[in-house]
């Protein structure tokens, strides 16, 4: 008798897989119409839609590959099927995140000069354009699990050709990807602990004659290290996905993980710190109650974060 | 020798060796990535800012980067003596482990005259020494090594 607070891998998939494809297309069409109307303001919506999208495409990606482990081997699955929808939605993932970085990009310069470059906005466009193209792939692909009867060809791929064996492969049988790979995310994780440390210790009061603008400054450093540590935490997952797909700690890390996101998210585009430039109150301004709870958020979910990684192998079954 | 087993035996380091506790091996270790996090970014962060990251912001707004150092290195010294207590005699002989705790002692070192020349700044300097840069160059690299060093015993060492 399944609890209401169980977690269900393949019921997750199915409510999240929605996102990725159904997101892209509302943020793809703020970005053209706020192109057609040259309204600088929608741009921004837009981008900021890119990166929610971005975020949210990970645990959709995560739970398809949880989905998997548990569908695999039932009668009527046929495993050639699901192995290519995997295959094209990281694909399709690998797109979303280039498109989310981009445009991510183009929110802090926007925030720092008033307008975003128009040749970040351009990419991020074609970029989240590239990535609605083959996640809608992948999402037809998903459909004919299901069902055989819309006319899906049948896949007859061999296993090792897939983009997934290929990583998996190399991160198992290398005797130095795995361990070259934890190196750079423990580097990254050291960047983005320093970075939302002096960001969040300036929301809280900590150097208060510094103007927000130039901690602001700081944030794609800290981005640096969230894209190393997106990359090499993507070769461990796909390389080992059993390792995680049933651990609560990574449950976990995930939830935060979404949550530190929304709060990078914040910290890059809020205004307001931002209304006092060049007024005599420029360096003097303090954050409101609101502003240092979110501070005090972030810190403990990046805290969270690390801790659901470092606690893999005791709470969770990794290694 | 005797010295490293008679650490091992000790009632706290078997505790944090064998207990299946959560707050034994497994939060100390968690403590000591925590630690790490803080002391490396901090530094980090400082160091960027020698090297002209946000160059117009005066060197005195990061003192704060010394008390996370020092809270953080403290951290990570009594986490530090904890996990080399639990396996004594691995950790003690054991060539990599040197090389570990040499570059953490020498990134630490790099912050010692960088925290005298920020803490004697003046209140509104903005402009870096040459020696500084060199410092805060010496000190994202040793630290990164330190890092890299430290991750890799699992492997050379603990594997």
């Amino acid at each position: 008798m399944p609890s209401i607070t169980s977690f269900n891998a393949p019921h997750a998939h199915l409510l999240l897989n929605h996102i990725p494809t159904v997101g892209a297309v509302a943020a793809l069409g703020l970005l053209i119409v706020a192109f057609i109307r040259r309204d600088e303001g929608l741009k921004l919506v837009g981008l900021e839609a890119v990166f929610a999208v971005a975020l949210l495409t990970l645990p959709a990606y995560m739970t398809g590959v949880a989905a998997y482990q548990k569908l695999r081997g039932q009668p009527g699955i046929a495993d050639g099927a699901l192995r290519l929808h995997q295959d094209v939605a990281l694909y399709g993932f690998t797109w979303m995140e280039f498109a989310g970085f981009i445009g991510w990009l183009a929110l802090w310069q926007a925030r720092r000069h008033g307008r975003a470059a128009r040749g970040l906005v351009a990419t991020t466009t074609a970029l989240l354009f590239m990535a609605l193209v083959v996640m809608a792939q992948a999402a037809t692909l998903g459909g004919d699990i299901r069902h055989p009867e819309l006319g899906g060809a049948a896949v007859s791929i061999p296993v090792a050709d897939f983009l997934a064996s290929k990583i998996s492969d190399v991160m198992v049988n290398s005797p130095w990807a795995w361990p070259a790979s934890e190196t750079v995310h423990f580097l990254g994780l050291s960047l983005i602990f320093g970075v939302l440390l002096a960001v969040n210790l300036r929301i809280l009061g900590v150097m208060k004659q510094v103007p927000f603008a130039d901690v602001h400054r700081l944030l794609p450093w800290g981005m640096l290290g969230f894209g190393a540590n997106l990359i090499t935490g993507m070769l461990f997952f796909v390389g080992q996905p059993k390792q995680y797909i049933d651990s609560a700690p990574f449950y976990w890390k995930v939830v935060f993980l979404m949550i530190a996101g929304a709060n990078f998210l914040y910290l890059t585009v809020f205004k307001n710190a931002w209304p006092l430039e060049g007024t005599a109150l420029e360096g003097s301004w303090s954050a409101s109650f609101g502003d240092k709870a979110m501070a005090i958020v972030s810190i403990f979910s990046w805290l969270v974060v690390l801790y659901g990684g470092r606690m893999l192998p005791f709470l969770g079954h990794a290694f | 020798m005797g010295l490293l087993t008679w650490l091992e035996n000790l009632p706290l380091s078997t505790w944090v060796h064998e207990s299946t506790s959560i707050w034994a091996q497994p939060t100390v270790l968690t403590l000591h990535t925590m630690g790490m996090g803080v002391l490396v970014g901090a530094s980090w962060v400082l160091d960027l800012r020698l090297l002209g990251i946000n160059r117009n912001v005066p060197l005195s707004a990061f003192r704060w980067v010394f008390r996370a150092v020092a809270i953080s290195l403290a951290v990570n010294l009594v986490t530090g003596v904890l996990l080399f207590m639990a396996r004594a005699t691995l950790w003690g002989t054991a060539f990599p482990f040197a090389i570990k705790i040499g570059l953490v002692v020498a990134s630490a070192a790099t912050m010692l005259p960088i925290r005298s020349y920020v803490l004697s700044s003046d209140p509104n300097q903005t402009e870096v020494s040459g020696r500084a840069r060199m410092l805060a160059i010496a000190s994202i690299l040793a630290w990164a090594a330190a890092i890299t060093s430290g991750r890799l015993l699992a492997y050379t060492v603990a594997g």
